[in-house]
């Protein structure tokens, strides 16, 4: 026995059985006279049961519960402390722990206080709805304790009920402010939170809320801390409140608790649009811990300063000092982030000094803080380009390192921002990137790498080598990998450049005829197939993905098996799909730091802010859908309106405009559904009157000259608070020239007054009324859809002569070229084929556009701008090609 | 001499001290935790709210310790009672006298219990309380409507009594210390 006391590991418990322990606990608890003692000691272990996760039956759990329940005889408050804790974890299986309520509602409002807080936890764990309003008078009281230990287990296990009891809990509101208003730090804490999650849905509450206690008197520290975090909240909800909340984080910043004043300080540094000056205080606060003693005053200042660097790199280089004294500090993390952050904000002539301070860490520190500096790098590349050699060369070596799958995939994605911002560093990161599919244990990575090489090796000065590398892959590796080696391998043969290779090609890919995964053999039989084929369009599928949402090409095939017809599958009538924002990120949304291997700490960071109740900042990366996906949920809620006619295929949706300010009684947005001969205005309606039903909702619609209105659906009904839609399906003009033009639109609808609570309507009759909402424009940008033509030039030349339309304009209002350019894609909302290359004297640019119309034609264009000068604006020559004059005479009209 | 005095009452306890342990049962709204008030301390109240679950008294009269498990009568916990009556001395079982709808469900209720195996021969007393209201049922009408009888394989005793009024609690009480452990 003392030899195993000696030893650190042992573990009393560790060999007990679970219907051993059952057993016991029956017979113990059941005894006429307790022991004490004995009982503590089975309590414990079955405790320990519990805690380390051993399932308990149903049955089991009962008989259990209801022989701990014996114990209630016994006064030992130990015991009684232990029982709480078991009622607590068998109160999730047990049926009928309803039965200790009582036991429990006297021990809560008893004289012993090490009963009173535990008592309320273990009670709030056994009470449901119904039995709450039992207990509700012992609550109210309990949260106004004057024992603090007392009054935030109320607090909290209040919380803990509100899921399901907002409306009980709602009533206890005096009691919680009181609480709140009240001596105790810990009691104030929780309140604050209890009051925050009382309030959570409704935006003006949790506005006054904060106001009023952005004045009051907290002192908790910690209450502090989430009351900023409320208020940052508040600021991104509420515009009007930016300034006066802005103050009230400065004071923060001054106040006596150095957790506050950091959480007021990252608060700062987290707005979305901060300026200059008003973030300058903040990292003062953040230099200054930079210097503190305690090393995680240190971390927490450097991880804050190194989020900020991406988007204040001039604003955070005045710390430069202290980071480039926190590289020798002790702890590896601290250090990593100095230098990471020195990365972002130092000058190119330190770049490669900071480098060879950063290699031997790589080693020793953990793949989430890799991923850091990897990320860092990238930035730092794409800031100073010449400098590509040595980051390259960091990085080819880092590659070799053990790691992560999300480390890989980081390196990776750096790469691939390298080659396309910086063309000079092309050749050399496609040698990387050769030789990291050689070694890469991560199939999915070596696909994309591999997918990246055949889009662009072979235009390298060396296509052959690597096809060698490329066929090694066939030969060597796992059936995912050799699939889009033999993708990659067929890009050689049809690319201009390489196309000499086209026979090699050819034979390598015959033999991937013989292996053995399916994927891989129908892969190289499908590109054999079409590189015999004489037809030079057949090529360009494989140096392009198909235009086509495929969850809509599925669709539509499906739908022309069911219903057979004579005419062929027509593919114009699937609905195409923009090309999604480019995978790789541009330099500006990585400068802005939104990269997506950041997602780590910005996971965490948004993890911080969903605890403090800020979910809603960082929630809407989550809703953003991907466009394709947008469209076929668009096409299925169409769908689901049978009302709305045969309209055909759907052929794009708009972004809904919002008609009416985010503050209004109705809330109103309009998304145009645009069909080859008809519109559909789609009218999503909020109603944000809870007194108020609103029935037979609908738009009506004055139409330019030409437009028809077919059929106007309304919304049947409008409660408070839950969204309805509201359609209107307008004939496009038979003159096929009119495409676009202004309608306004004017809410009409039947007003029940209604009870707040219930929703139910006071009356039956009703009002009608009607409500003013903005116009909503249809542009030719809704009707067509940008799509990225591989081949811009042998695209323009297939393309009848005679359909060519050219025009010059004057763009007196713009103010750069830059201007002129986005403003002419947003005009005719096509597809800008190749990055916009600004020539030497930055004053002249082409433009090749490219997209297809509604209806299905193709439409081309190729635009030159002259910047003229400061005031004079810009000209531009317009030339527009598509498949019938009249197309492209719509799509020139659209300029002007 | 008052630390003398309390190792002759420590001693006397010793030989002298006795146990037990009864459950108290019956319809909500019967006066069974009032009744648990007025052996504990004699006070009675008309303002009582319905026990949610049990409540668990120790009474000591002379030299016996009364263990007492109160539990609630509301229909949700009727199916507990019998986890509550395994092994004790003594099972009483409440009964409001003058309510006399409700007099048929009291009755299916004992006896359902009293079915139980595990209950065998655990002695009955039963307690029909709110004597002092004008249209009680006396012990006589009372034995015949819970058909009391028919119950053979154990000692059943019933009174009529009073809390309020406080009567009959006293035999009540000498009936319950006569059945405690070592008397058994």
């Amino acid at each position: 026995m003392s030899k195993k006391d000696e030893d650190g590991d042992y573990n009393p418990y560790a060999s007990i059985d679970k219907s051993a322990v059952v057993q016991e606990a029956r017979q113990a608890f059941n005894e006429t006279t307790i022991n004490p003692r004995r009982c503590n000691l089975v309590l414990n272990k079955l405790l320990f049961l519990l805690y380390s996760g051993e399932p308990l039956g149903t049955t089991e759990a009962t008989e259990t519960f209801f022989a701990i329940t014996k114990l209630f005889q016994c006064k030992n408050i130990t015991i009684r402390r232990l029982v709480y804790l078991a009622i607590k974890e068998l109160a999730k299986v047990a049926n009928d722990v309803i039965i200790v309520t009582s036991s429990l509602t006297k021990d809560m409002t008893a004289k012993e206080d090490m009963y009173r807080p535990a008592a309320i936890r273990a009670l709030c764990r056994i009470t449901d709805s119904t039995m709450l309003q039992g207990i509700e008078r012992y609550m109210k009281q309990a949260i106004v304790d004057r024992n603090p230990a007392v009054s935030s287990a109320a607090l909290v296990s209040s919380l803990h009920l509100l899921g399901s009891n907002q409306d009980i809990i709602k009533r206890w509101v005096n009691e919680i402010t009181e609480a709140l208003n009240g001596k105790t730090l810990m009691a104030q804490y929780h309140a604050l939170g209890l009051l925050y999650h009382i309030k959570q849905r409704d935006r003006l509450a949790v506005t006054k809320l904060v106001t009023s206690q952005t004045k009051g008197s907290l002192r908790s520290s910690l209450a502090y801390c989430n009351l900023i975090r409320y208020a940052v909240g508040s600021m991104q909800d509420d515009p009007a409140l930016y300034n006066e909340l802005l103050q009230f984080l400065d004071l923060c910043l001054r106040h006596k608790s150095e957790l506050v004043v950091y959480e007021a300080a990252r608060a700062i540094c987290s707005l979305k649009n901060v300026t200059n000056k008003d973030i300058i205080p903040a990292l003062s606060v953040m230099q200054l811990f930079l210097t503190a003693p305690k090393s995680i005053m240190r971390f927490a200042a450097v991880r804050t300063l190194s989020q900020v660097a991406n988007r204040y790199p001039t604003a955070v280089a005045v710390t430069n000092i202290e980071l480039e004294n926190l590289i020798q500090d002790s702890n590896r993390s601290i250090a990593t982030l100095a230098i990471t952050t020195l990365l972002k904000t130092g000058r190119e002539a330190s770049v490669d000094r900071l480098m060879t301070q950063i290699t031997p860490f790589m080693s020793e520190i953990s793949d989430e803080f890799k991923i850091v500096v990897i990320d860092a790098i990238r930035t730092l590349c794409l800031k100073f380009p010449q400098k590509h050699i040595v980051v390259l060369d960091f990085l080819s070596a880092v590659f070799r390192d053990d790691g992560s799958f999300e480390y890989k995939k980081a390196i990776v994605d750096t790469i691939t921002s390298i080659i396309h911002e910086i063309p000079a560093a092309r050749e050399i990161a496609l040698n990387h990137l050769a030789e990291f599919v050689e070694d890469c244990e991560h199939p999915a990575l070596s696909a994309r790498a591999l997918h990246m090489l055949g889009r662009l090796a072979p235009q390298s000065s060396f296509p052959s080598r690597y096809v060698r590398i490329i066929y090694n892959r066939v030969v060597l590796e796992s059936p995912i990998v050799r699939a889009a080696a033999v993708s990659s391998l067929a890009k050689f043969a049809v690319s201009p450049n390489s196309s000499n290779l086209a026979p090699m090609i050819i034979a390598l890919l015959s033999r991937c005829l013989h292996d053995t995964d399916d994927e891989v053999r129908d892969r190289a039989a499908f590109y054999l197939r079409v590189l015999s084929s004489d037809e030079a369009h057949v090529k360009s599928f494989i140096m392009s993905d198909l235009p086509y949402s495929i969850t809509a090409l599925e669709r539509s095939l499906v739908d022309y098996l069911k219903n057979p017809s004579a005419t062929p599958f027509n593919l114009k009538t699937v609905p195409l799909q923009a090309p999604s924002a480019k995978p790789e990120f541009s330099k500006a949304d990585i400068m802005a730091g939104v990269v997506p291997s950041s997602a780590a700490v910005a996971g965490s960071a948004a993890a911080l802010a969903a605890a403090g109740g800020i979910a809603a900042v960082g929630g809407a990366a989550g809703i953003n859908l991907s466009a394709a996906q947008q469209q076929d949920r668009n096409a299925a809620r169409l769908a689901a309106h049978p009302e709305l006619g045969q309209l055909g295929p759907l052929f794009r949706s708009s972004k809904p405009t919002p008609l009416t300010e985010a503050e209004t009684e109705y809330v109103v947005s309009c998304t145009r559904h645009i069909f080859s001969r008809a519109v559909v205005f789609e009218y999503e309606l909020t109603n944000t009157l809870n007194d108020q039903l609103l029935e037979d909702v609908k738009v009506q619609l004055d139409c330019p000259d030409g437009f028809i209105v077919r059929k106007v659906i309304p919304a049947k009904s409008l409660p408070y608070g839950k969204p309805a839609f509201s359609y209107v399906v307008v004939e496009l003009p038979q003159d096929p020239k009119i495409v676009s033009g202004t309608f306004s639109n004017t809410l009409k609808f039947l007003v029940k007054d209604c009870d707040p609570n219930t929703g139910e309507p006071d009356d039956e009759q009703g009002y009608p009324d009607e409500y003013l909402v903005e116009d909503v424009e249809l542009q030719v940008s809704d009707q067509v859809v940008p799509i990225e033509f591989p081949d811009f030039a042998a695209a323009w030349n297939a393309l009848p002569q005679d359909s060519e339309v050219s025009d010059t304009f004057e763009l007196a209002s713009m103010k750069s070229l830059e201007e002129a350019v986005s403003t002419v894609i947003g005009f005719l909302g096509l597809f800008s084929c190749g990055r916009p290359q600004p020539n030497a004297s930055k004053s002249a640019q082409a433009l090749q556009l490219s997209g297809v119309f509604r209806g299905g034609d193709q439409v081309l264009v190729n635009a030159k701008l002259l910047f003229k000068g400061p005031g004079e604006g810009v000209a531009m020559q317009l030339t527009v090609r598509s498949s019938n004059l009249q197309t492209s005479e719509i799509i020139a009209s659209a300029v002007g | 001499m008052s630390w003398f005095k309390a190792i002759v009452e420590w001693f006397k306890s010793l030989f002298w001290k006795e146990e037990m342990e009864l459950t108290l049962v019956g319809l909500q709204n019967s006066g069974k935790t009032t009744f648990v008030n007025v052996i504990a301390s004699g006070q009675f109240s008309e303002d009582m709210i319905p026990t949610v679950g049990f409540n668990m008294r120790k009474v000591t009269k002379g030299n016996v310790t009364i263990k007492l498990w109160d539990i609630g009568g509301q229909p949700r916990f009727r199916s507990m009672w019998e986890r509550y009556c395994r092994g004790v001395n003594c099972i009483v079982y409440m009964v409001d006298a003058a309510d006399h709808e409700k007099l048929e469900a009291a009755r299916n209720e004992l006896h359902g219990l009293l079915e139980k195996p595990q209950l065998n021969g655990i002695p009955v007393l039963v307690l029909g309380n709110k004597n002092d209201l004008p249209d009680a049922f006396s012990v006589e009408e009372l034995i015949v409507r819970l058909n009391l009888k028919a119950i053979s394989n154990r000692e059943v005793c019933c009174y009529s009594v009073s809390c309020k009024k406080q009567d009959n609690i006293d035999i009540t009480l000498q009936w319950l210390i006569k059945h405690s452990k070592s008397s058994k």
